[in-house]
C-alpha cells in the first residue's frame, strides 16, 4: 500500500508540476494585467506542437526544441498582448471574449496545420528509467519535476531580487503607484505576458512526449491552472505554486479511492468549493468588488 | 412621528470606525444640509440610510417603520432614494428614457404583467411629466439624445430629475454641486428649491460647497469623527466655534 | 420609409423561410443547414438575453443545453414519453437548473462570475460523460426518436422526413425569437438593460437585481434546453461532446459575432456559423479558425457585431429624415 501511495505521490508531483507551470503563467498575467487569460490552454498546446515541430523538422535535440518553442511563444505572447489585449484594456468582458476567440483560432489552426489526430513524440528521456526502491519512473517524469522546481526557483529569485522582477511585483500590487514611481508599466505588461506564455509553452513541450501531442491537449490544463490559482489565491505567485501542487497530488492520490473517470471533476468541484467557501484562496487578498 | 429618524448608527470598516454613534431626527419636510470635514462619516451615513451598506448597530426609521439594514432596492421602494457623488445615469439611454425608467414600476409581478399585456396606458401621462421635468432643467432638447452626450453638469441635473420623478419621501443628494460648472450652480440650486416647492419632502444634501449648501438649506447637520457635532440654521452653524475647530483643527 | 422597408424585408425573409422546402427541393442539404441554424440559434437567443441584454457573461451555457437534451433523451427512450412532454419537462429542468446554478454564480462579479459559470458547465459535461448508467457516457446516447407522427384530420404527419422536421425546428426558433422580442421590448427588458449598464444605479432605483438576474438566467437556460432537445431529436443521438466547453465558447461566438444585445444577432450569428463553411467550401478546421479570428476582430473593431455593422450600413444608405425618431 505504501508503495502504491508513493507512486501516486510522485505522479501527483509530476502532474502538479505541469499545473504549476500553467498556473504561474496565468497568475503573472492576472497580477499585472488583471485579466484571466482563458487562451492560456492553447498556448500550452502551441508549446507542445512547436516543440514537436522543432524537434523533428529542425534539430534532433530535445532541449533545443524546448528552447526554440519557448522563444516562439515569447514572440507570440508579445504579439497577442500588443495586438489584442492592450487595445481592450479596461474592458474585462471584451478581453475575455477576445481570449475565447483566440482559443478557437489557435486550436483550430493547429488542427488545420497538423491534422486532428494525436501525434506521438518520442524523446530519449521517456525511454530511460530510474529505479526508486521497487518503483520505476521514466527520466522524463522526474525531469518534469526537476525542471519545474528550477524554473519556479529562478522565477522566485528573479521576482524578488532583480529590478525588473520588483517592477513586476510593484505593478501587480498597484498600477497607479507603479506609474507614479516611474516604472515602465507598458513594458512590464508585455514582458509579463510573454513570460506567462513562455511558461505555458514549457509545460506543453514537457508534456508532449509524455502523453501525446493533440489539439485539445491544453483544454484540461487551462482548467487545472484556473483551479490552481483559485486555490492559491488570484494574485499570489507562491499561491499558484502551492495550489497547483495540491491539485496535482490530490488528483493522483484520489485515483486510489475513486474511479479515474472522476479525477478531472475534482478540479471543477474544487473551483466551485473555493469560490463558495473562501474566494480569496489560500494566500490571496480579500476580493475587490469588481463591479 | 418624524419622517426620518436615525439613532445610534455605527459602522466600522475593518479597523476604521466610520460611524461611531450617529443620531438625529428629521421631523418634517425641508431641505437639510449634511456637512463635515473629510472623514466625518457623511458618505457612510448616506450609504447606511440608503441601504448601500448595512450598519453594524443602530436604527433607521422611516415614518415610524424600521428600515434598518434594508437593501438599497427595498429602501428605494419604501421611499428613500439617492443620487451618487460620481453621478450615475444610464449612458446608453436617452434623457427621456432615463427619467421614464426611474418612474417605471420595478416589481417582478408588475413587469411580467406588462410583458404579457404589453400595456402602456399611463405611459403618455408619464411622458408629459418627464418632459416637463426635463424642461425645468433645460434638457428638453436632449430628450431623445443618449445621456452619454451630456456634459457632467447636465448629467447631474438628469440624475436629480430622474430621482425626483419617483417621488421619494426622503431624497438623498450626494454632493450635487461637486464637479458642476460654477455657472450652472445657480440653476442647480434653483432647481432643487423648485423641486422642494413642488413636493415638500425631506431633502438631505451632503455638500462640501459651503456657499451652495448654506444658501439652499434651512437646517444644517454637522458631522465630525463619526458623530453629529452640531445642528442648527446656517447662521448658527457658521458662527459655531466647535464647527470651526472641527474644520480647522 | 426606412421602417416600412425593414418590415417588407422581414416579411420576405419570413416567406422564404416558410417556403424553404420547395426552393431547396433540388438541394436538400440547404434545408439540412437551415435546420442546424435553428438548432444553434435557439440557445444563442438564450445567451443573448443573458449576455447581450443583461451583461451576464456565462461560459457554460451549453451545459444547460446538454441537461435539457439528456433529460428529454432519458424520458423519451427509457420512460417512453412523447417528444412534446419530454420537451416540456426538459425545458423546465434546464430552467430550474438555471435558477439554482445562477443563484450560486450571482454571488460573484467580473472574472469570478465567468469562472464559476465555466466550472458549472464543466461539471454538467462531466456528469454527461461519466454517469454511464443514465447518460450512456462518452459513447453517446443513441436511439433518440423523432417526435411521433401527429394526426391532423385524415393526414398523418411524421417527423422523419426533413421538411417536416424543418417546420418543427423553424417553429421553435420563431417562438424563441418571439420570446426574445417580447422580453426585450418590455419593462422587463428595460430593467435587464439597466442592470447591464449600471447595476448599482438599477438597485438604487428599486430594482431587485438578484431576482431579475435569476429570471433571465432561468429563461436563458430554458431556451438552451429547448435547443438541446431539438438537436438530439434531429440527430437521433446525444453526445457529451456537443455540450462541452468548446461548444459553450462557440455559442458565445455566435452571439457576439451576430451582435450581442440585438434582436437579430443570434440569427445572423447562427447563419454565419452554419453557412460560412458551405459558401466558402472550406474544411471544418478552417471554419473555426476564421470564426475565432472573426471573434477577435469583431471584439476589437466592431463590438456591435454583424447586426451593428448592418444597421450602420442601413443608416448610411437611408436618406436622412427631419426630426428625431
Amino acid at each position: 500500500m505504501g508503495e502504491v501511495l508513493l507512486e501516486q505521490l510522485i505522479n501527483g508531483l509530476m502532474m502538479g508540476s505541469v499545473y504549476v507551470l500553467v498556473a504561474l503563467g496565468m497568475v503573472l498575467i492576472y497580477g499585472v494585467m488583471h485579466v484571466v487569460n482563458f487562451a492560456h490552454g492553447v498556448l500550452f498546446t502551441l508549446g507542445g506542437y512547436l516543440g514537436y515541430f522543432f524537434y523533428h523538422r529542425v534539430f534532433d535535440s530535445y532541449p533545443l526544441a524546448i528552447v526554440l518553442a519557448v522563444l516562439s511563444l515569447a514572440v507570440i505572447g508579445v504579439l497577442l498582448e500588443r495586438g489584442v489585449f492592450r487595445p481592450l484594456t479596461g474592458n474585462l468582458r471584451n478581453q475575455v471574449i477576445a481570449s475565447l476567440g483566440l482559443i478557437l483560432f489557435l486550436e483550430n489552426l493547429v488542427v488545420a496545420l497538423w491534422g486532428p489526430n494525436a501525434l506521438q513524440w518520442k524523446v530519449a528521456t521517456t525511454e530511460h528509467w530510474v529505479q526508486l526502491g521497487e518503483l520505476r519512473f521514466s527520466l522524463h517524469h522526474l525531469g518534469i519535476i526537476v525542471v519545474t522546481l528550477l524554473l519556479v526557483t529562478a522565477l522566485g529569485l528573479f521576482l524578488k531580487y532583480t529590478r525588473f522582477g520588483t517592477a513586476i511585483r510593484a505593478t501587480s500590487q498597484s498600477q497607479e503607484a507603479a506609474i507614479v514611481v516611474g516604472i515602465p508599466v507598458r513594458t512590464v505588461q508585455w514582458s509579463s505576458f510573454a513570460l506567462g506564455c513562455m511558461l505555458a509553452g514549457v509545460g506543453g513541450a514537457l508534456v508532449g512526449p509524455l502523453f501525446l501531442v493533440f489539439p485539445q491537449m491544453g483544454d484540461v490544463p487551462l482548467i487545472k491552472g484556473l483551479a490552481g490559482i483559485l486555490l492559491g489565491g488570484m494574485g499570489s505567485v507562491p499561491g499558484a505554486v502551492i495550489g497547483g501542487m495540491i491539485l496535482g497530488v490530490t488528483e493522483s492520490v484520489s485515483t486510489l479511492f475513486l474511479p479515474t473517470d472522476y479525477r478531472d471533476s475534482i478540479a471543477f468541484m474544487m473551483m466551485v468549493a473555493i469560490l463558495l467557501l473562501r474566494p480569496q484562496g489560500l494566500f490571496g487578498q480579500r476580493m475587490r468588488g469588481e463591479d | 412621528m418624524s419622517i426620518l429618524q436615525v439613532s445610534g448608527l455605527a459602522k466600522a470598516y475593518g479597523g476604521i470606525r466610520a460611524l461611531e454613534e450617529v443620531s438625529f431626527d428629521i421631523a418634517g419636510p425641508g431641505i437639510y444640509g449634511l456637512i463635515g470635514p473629510n472623514g466625518a462619516g457623511k458618505t457612510t451615513l448616506f450609504d447606511a440610510v440608503a441601504g448601500t451598506v448595512k450598519p453594524d448597530s443602530g436604527r433607521v426609521m422611516l415614518q415610524g417603520q424600521d428600515v434598518t439594514g434594508w437593501p438599497s432596492h427595498r429602501m428605494a421602494r419604501a421611499g428613500i432614494s439617492r443620487t451618487f457623488q460620481e453621478c450615475r445615469v444610464l449612458a446608453e439611454e436617452s434623457c427621456l428614457d432615463n427619467v421614464l425608467f426611474a418612474a417605471q414600476p420595478k416589481g417582478l409581478g408588475a413587469s411580467v404583467r406588462q410583458l404579457i399585456t404589453r400595456a402602456s396606458g399611463h405611459r403618455r401621462h408619464l411622458r408629459e411629466e418627464a418632459m416637463r421635468l426635463l424642461s425645468m432643467v433645460r434638457l428638453q432638447d436632449y430628450a431623445h439624445q443618449p445621456a452619454a452626450l451630456l456634459s457632467f453638469g447636465q448629467r447631474r441635473l438628469l440624475e436629480i430629475v430622474s430621482t425626483f420623478i419617483s417621488s421619494p419621501e426622503v431624497f438623498l443628494l450626494d454632493e450635487p454641486a461637486s464637479g458642476v460648472n460654477p455657472a450652472l450652480l445657480e440653476v442647480l440650486a434653483d432647481f432643487i428649491s423648485a423641486m422642494y416647492a413642488e413636493r415638500p419632502r425631506v431633502f438631505l444634501v451632503v455638500e462640501h460647497n459651503m456657499e451652495f449648501i448654506m444658501s439652499l438649506a434651512q437646517d444644517i447637520i454637522v458631522m465630525h469623527q463619526g458623530r453629529v457635532l452640531e445642528r442648527g440654521t446656517p447662521a448658527q452653524v457658521q458662527a459655531s466655534p466647535a464647527v470651526m475647530e472641527a474644520y480647522l483643527g | 420609409m426606412g421602417r416600412s422597408l425593414l418590415w417588407v424585408l422581414g416579411l420576405l425573409v419570413l416567406a422564404a423561410l416558410l417556403s424553404a422546402p420547395s426552393w431547396t427541393a433540388e438541394q436538400p442539404y440547404v434545408l439540412h443547414m437551415l435546420v442546424l441554424m435553428c438548432i444553434f440559434a435557439i440557445p444563442a437567443v438564450g445567451l443573448n438575453l443573458m449576455l447581450g441584454y443583461s451583461g451576464l457573461v456565462s461560459l457554460g451555457h451549453m451545459g444547460f443545453a446538454g441537461l435539457g437534451a439528456y433529460t428529454a433523451a432519458v424520458l423519451m427512450v427509457d420512460a417512453r414519453w412523447s417528444f412534446w412532454s419530454a420537451l416540456g419537462a426538459a425545458t423546465i429542468a434546464s430552467g430550474l437548473a438555471g435558477v439554482c446554478i445562477g443563484l450560486i454564480c450571482f454571488r460573484f462579479r467580473g472574472h469570478f462570475f465567468m469562472i464559476v459559470t465555466l466550472a458549472f458547465g464543466l461539471l454538467l459535461h462531466a456528469v454527461m460523460n461519466n454517469w454511464d448508467e443514465v447518460t450512456r457516457g462518452a459513447a453517446g446516447f443513441a436511439g433518440i426518436p423523432r417526435p411521433r407522427p401527429l394526426q391532423w384530420g385524415d393526414e398523418v404527419i411524421s417527423f422523419g422526413p426533413l421538411p417536416h422536421f424543418y417546420y418543427l425546428a423553424l417553429g421553435l426558433a420563431l417562438l424563441a425569437f418571439a420570446v426574445q422580442y417580447l422580453v426585450v421590448r418590455s419593462d422587463l427588458g428595460r430593467i435587464l438593460s439597466a442592470i447591464r449598464q449600471d447595476e448599482r444605479l438599477a438597485r438604487s432605483r428599486g430594482v431587485d437585481v438578484l431576482l431579475y438576474k435569476t429570471v433571465v438566467f432561468a429563461l436563458g437556460s430554458a431556451l438552451a434546453g429547448v435547443g438541446g432537445v431539438l438537436q438530439v431529436s434531429f440527430l437521433r443521438v446525444a453526445a457529451p461532446a456537443s455540450f462541452n466547453m468548446l461548444e459553450s465558447i462557440n455559442t458565445v461566438l455566435i452571439v457576439i459575432v451576430g451582435g450581442a444585445g440585438s434582436l437579430m444577432g443570434p440569427a445572423l450569428g447562427a447563419l454565419l456559423y452554419v453557412g460560412l463553411p458551405e459558401w466558402l467550401r472550406l474544411a471544418n478546421e478552417w471554419r473555426l479558425v476564421i470564426f475565432g479570428g472573426l471573434l477577435v476582430l469583431i471584439t476589437l473593431f466592431a463590438p456591435a457585431g454583424l447586426a451593428g455593422l448592418l444597421s450602420s450600413l442601413w443608416r448610411r444608405l437611408s436618406p436622412p429624415r427631419g426630426g428625431s425618431s
